[in-house]
């Protein structure tokens, strides 16, 4: 081809567009008109080449029909059009005049083309229909895979339903039930195919249900649903509900009937009482504490006026149960739920057992729904009257009135709760409606006791120094250990200790701690003050010992104070004794100067006493008046038995001033000198 | 259980004429079944010129898809796509442009496995199997596929079939569907046959799809151009087929016979 001239090239252009204007309205062919041409004149010089080729030879032109049929020049007229344009223009085309037998080699070469198109074309053909072929089998196998697993889908569902499923034919013949269909009837599976479905019905119901077969069947209705007696085999009716639909062809005619069947018999009945048992509660039928949470949350989500709470507490329940017996407690508590409801009646009300002897209320308020007082006054009137047995009970209450929205069910049970722990403590027959401020305080100080054991572990807890002070000298006898946990100071350390068991642990800490720290002489004695539980410790001795070996801290500097009520109780009374035995000079603090603790005087080998807070407190409180005169007394009194007497929790000068008149032996407290940590101890 | 119930009905195309099918035979291919092939021929009856409109309809796709690589579009997704023949549009695309990403939409069986064998190899092309008349569950899953960026243009064809979408389908609905879903500067390419040519031929056209599993619905030129809404049409505009934008050297068409309207839109 290289050695073709340019002159040559212009008239097989020529002939290549010819060629393209007579295929391209044959068949499609994705390609721009001039792409055509151009793909064209390549073939145009394979033939003309091979025209003028010696020796001749038709091999070349093999590939120009399957080259065709590739580019998809493929209509019923192109081949018929290329030997057209072909014949013609190789017959008479300049560049070929000479070419020796030219007819003769123009025929053989055009029936080569033809031959090399029609054996391209079959092949085509035939790679086209094994590929659309190949395309139907994959798409079929693709249907009856999905087919497949929407059938395993039915499969499961159908053999693992509760429900009753039977397929019935428009005739009303079975043509499959499941398994729970075949136990509800009571016969084998096998035995219900082909049998009308209708016929294991109730006689009775046999013409009802034909017609509504027909209506569904007929479209005239999508679904039926209604109840209907089964007969089981031995002829025990069951009672089901029966939901029928229709089932199309996919031509959208009718072809089957789907009847699902429901058992509301005993086995249905008995789910439904498990249900009921789960969210009641047994004895009284009360709903339980789980559905009344429930109730409570949907009611305060829901209610436009607000909902009010009111959790009972039945007074001295366990006298009645211990007393008569459980079996007429469980009356009383049956009792009980029944007044209750009776009482709310009128309301939009649910009353539950919350447990024992506990019942709730809640009321979604109206407009027509009594006050409180009117509420809390028609529970204890429902209560009043006595029990057939004569015994009458009584309620104490604690009334959560519409809770903010914000709360959660579990916060309104809270305060409900806390607010009857509350009334209760008032005594009996009592009720109090959630105070915030009240509750706030409670609930801050008992996250505040739940912190404290962590608070200790992690040193939050200091010991702290106040100096005790001789009033008329003003001399600094020694210290006195206090307690300081952040802001939290001594006396509600110890009070919050006392409540959470901590007490000992943290008694013996301090003392450890102080001991330490009074080892320089120049800290003068120790005054620790012992909690109640620390004083009826039955080791405190060994306590106090270990301590004073261990630390190096002089007995004859350390001065143990005994809590007064722990001695009164009788407990601890060896504790002072074997203390003083042991060198240790020992006292009682809290001391308030009853006659009881008087007594104690004389039975306990005291030397010292620290007066309780509380006497300070009062007498700072009025002017000059009898109690001051009897307070100078007693410590008159009790000075000239020989037991010294302090001062605790000196305040301001006028107290100061009187506490030296009395002439009490020492005094501390932070109108004297604050308390201070260890390390600001003067001289040490 | 192995057994199959009896009552499931087996819902396999086998031996039914398909739309996608009978345009191949017209196109000179050998994708067809016999079924196909004696519908074609009825077509063939009614319109005698459908195998040049088969073809002019085509030429408009490779136009039209080389217009829309011009102007950057380098995605398309091509509704309707029917069975993959000579010039597929990823073929077009990815000669022009080889980064061309191409999602095929049909929901005719055959077509959408024969489309599957011929896309197994290529990464930048797929094929999804849904009714481009649910545009939700189209572009749902066309967006699976994660071929096509809805940042990008999109070139949106729908080339010889919305003519097969019925009136109570909502034509327009769908097309708004699809051009709400694209960026500006995509572009959407559409033919679809009208009796405002041919009015006789046309209506035995119908009257031979009637009872197909493809019925037609030809509409008027200003029905189609309705169809762009929210498009501008670039030149020439709604035209029988041959008039869009013809390439250099080509033959001339007879335009009146041509059967179908065609335009290209680009969201602005």
């Amino acid at each position: 081809m290289n050695d073709v001239s340019p002159p040559a090239r212009t008239r097989r252009q020529d002939i290549a567009r010819e060629w393209m204007r007579a295929v391209y309205p044959t068949a499609y062919v994705p390609m721009s008109p001039l792409e055509i041409e151009l793909f064209l004149l390549d073939l145009v010089d394979v033939i003309a080449d091979a025209v003028q080729a010696e020796p001749f030879a038709v091999d070349p032109v093999d590939v120009v029909g399957h080259r065709l049929v590739q580019a998809h020049f493929t209509g019923p007229d192109t081949l018929q059009r290329t030997v057209g344009v072909l014949g013609h223009a190789l017959l008479f085309s300049p560049e070929l005049r000479d070419v020796p037998r030219l007819a003769e080699k123009v025929v053989a070469i055009l029936g080569s083309v033809s031959a090399g198109f029609a054996t391209a074309m079959r092949l085509d053909a035939f790679d086209q229909q094994e590929e659309i072929k190949r395309a139907l089998m994959a798409a079929k196998l693709r249907a009856e895979r999905v087919l497949k697993v929407s059938e395993a889908r039915f499969r499961e569902v159908f053999d693992s339903s509760a429900f009753g499923i039977a397929i019935t034919d428009l005739l009303g013949r079975c043509v499959e039930v499941n398994r729970a269909l075949a136990e509800m009837t009571g016969r084998d599976r096998g035995e219900l195919t082909g049998r009308r479905l209708v016929e294991l019905f109730d006689p009775a119901d046999a013409e009802a249900m034909t017609r509504s077969y027909r209506a569904v069947g007929e479209g005239r209705v999508a679904r039926i649903r209604e109840q209907r007696r089964l007969l089981r085999e031995d002829g025990e009716p069951v009672w089901v509900h029966l939901a029928v639909s229709l089932l199309r062809d996919a031509d959208g005619d009718p072809a089957y009937h789907v009847t699902m069947v429901e058992d509301v018999s005993e086995l249905h009945l008995l789910q439904k009482n498990l249900d009921f048992q789960l969210l009641h509660d047994s004895l009284t039928g009360l709903s339980n504490r789980q559905r009344f949470a429930t109730r409570l949350e949907a009611l305060h989500g829901t209610s436009r006026a607000g909902i009010t709470l009111y959790h009972l507490g039945l007074d001295a329940f366990s006298l009645v149960n211990n007393g008569l017996g459980h079996a007429v407690g469980d009356r009383l508590l049956t009792e009980v739920g029944r007044r209750l409801e009776a009482a709310v009646a009128d309301q939009d009300a649910l009353v539950a057992r919350m447990g024992g002897d506990e019942f709730a209320i809640v009321v979604d308020n109206s407009p027509a729904t009594p006050s409180v007082p009117a509420m809390v006054d028609r529970i204890n009137e429902a209560l009043l009257q006595p029990m057939d047995n004569g015994v009458a009970l009584s309620a104490t209450i604690g009334v959560v009135d519409r809770p903010p929205a914000g709360w959660d069910v579990a916060e309104i049970l809270r305060a409900g709760d806390a607010t009857l722990r509350r009334a209760k403590a008032g005594g009996k027959r009592q009720w109090q409606t959630y105070d915030k401020h009240v509750d706030q305080q409670v609930r801050h100080r008992q996250a505040r006791a739940a912190r404290m054991p962590g608070a200790l572990a992690e040193r939050e807890l200091e010991v702290e120094y106040q100096p005790v002070v001789d009033l008329a000298g003003g001399r600094v006898l020694g210290h006195v250990a206090r307690l300081r946990w952040d802001e939290v100071g001594h006396d509600e350390c110890v009070e919050l200790a006392e409540e959470t068991g901590l007490s000992l642990a943290l008694g013996q800490w301090a003392l450890r701690e102080a001991a330490a720290d009074a080892v320089p002489e120049s800290f003068g004695h120790l005054y620790f003050e012992l909690s109640p539980m620390q004083s009826r410790d039955e080791d405190l001795v060994r306590t106090v010992k270990r301590t004073v070996e261990e630390t190096g801290l002089p007995a004859s500097r350390l001065r143990i104070f005994l809590d007064t009520r722990a001695m009164l109780d009788g407990v601890g009374e060896d504790n002072a004794q074997v203390l003083r035995d042991n060198g240790i000079a020992t006292g009682l603090t809290r001391f308030n100067g009853g006659q009881a603790e008087l007594a104690l005087l004389d039975e306990l080998p005291v030397d010292a006493l620290v007066l309780d807070p509380s006497v300070v407190r009062r007498l700072a409180e009025r002017p000059e008046s009898l109690l001051h005169t009897a307070v100078e007394r007693m410590v008159a009194l009790i000075r000239s038995s020989g037991v010294a007497v302090l001062v605790p929790d000196l305040s301001t000068e006028h107290q100061a001033a009187w506490w030296a008149g009395v002439e009490v032996d020492a005094a501390f407290g932070d109108h004297l000198a604050p308390a201070v940590p260890s390390y600001e101890l003067s001289g040490t | 259980m192995a057994e199959r119930l009896s009552w499931v009905p087996d819902d396999v195309d086998t031996g039914l004429p398909s739309a996608a099918r009978l345009y191949d035979y017209l196109l000179g291919g050998g994708h067809n079944f016999a079924a196909d092939r004696e519908l074609a021929e009825k077509f063939l009856r009614a319109q005698p010129n459908a195998r040049t409109i088969a073809r002019l309809n085509r030429a408009f796709l490779r136009r039209a898809v080389l217009h829309l690589v011009d102007a950057g579009v380098r995605q398309f997704l091509d509704l309707g796509s029917g069975i993959p023949t000579v010039g597929n549009v990823h073929e077009i695309a990815q000669k022009a442009a080889p980064e061309s990403r191409v999602v095929y939409v049909d929901y005719e069986d055959v077509a959408v496995a024969h489309s599957r064998m011929i896309l197994a190899d290529d990464e930048r092309s797929t094929i999804l199997q849904e009714d481009m008349t649910d545009p939700d569950a189209v572009l749902a899953g066309v967006r699976a596929t994660g071929l096509i960026d809805f940042a990008e243009p999109v070139g949106v064809l729908t080339v010889g079939v919305f003519h097969f979408v019925p009136p109570e389908r909502d034509p327009a609905g769908v097309v708004a569907a699809y051009r709400d879903a694209v960026p500006p500067g995509s572009h959407l390419a559409l033919s679809q046959f009208t009796s405002d040519l041919q009015p006789e031929e046309m209506s035995g056209v119908v009257e031979v799809m009637r009872d197909s599993a493809n019925p037609m619905f030809p509409r008027t030129h200003a029905e189609i151009t309705a169809l762009f809404d929210g498009f501008e049409l670039v030149e020439p505009g709604v035209v029988p087929l041959p008039w869009w934008r013809p390439e250099q050297g080509a033959l001339e068409e007879d335009a009146d016979r041509a059967g179908i309207f065609a335009g290209v839109g680009r969201k602005a």
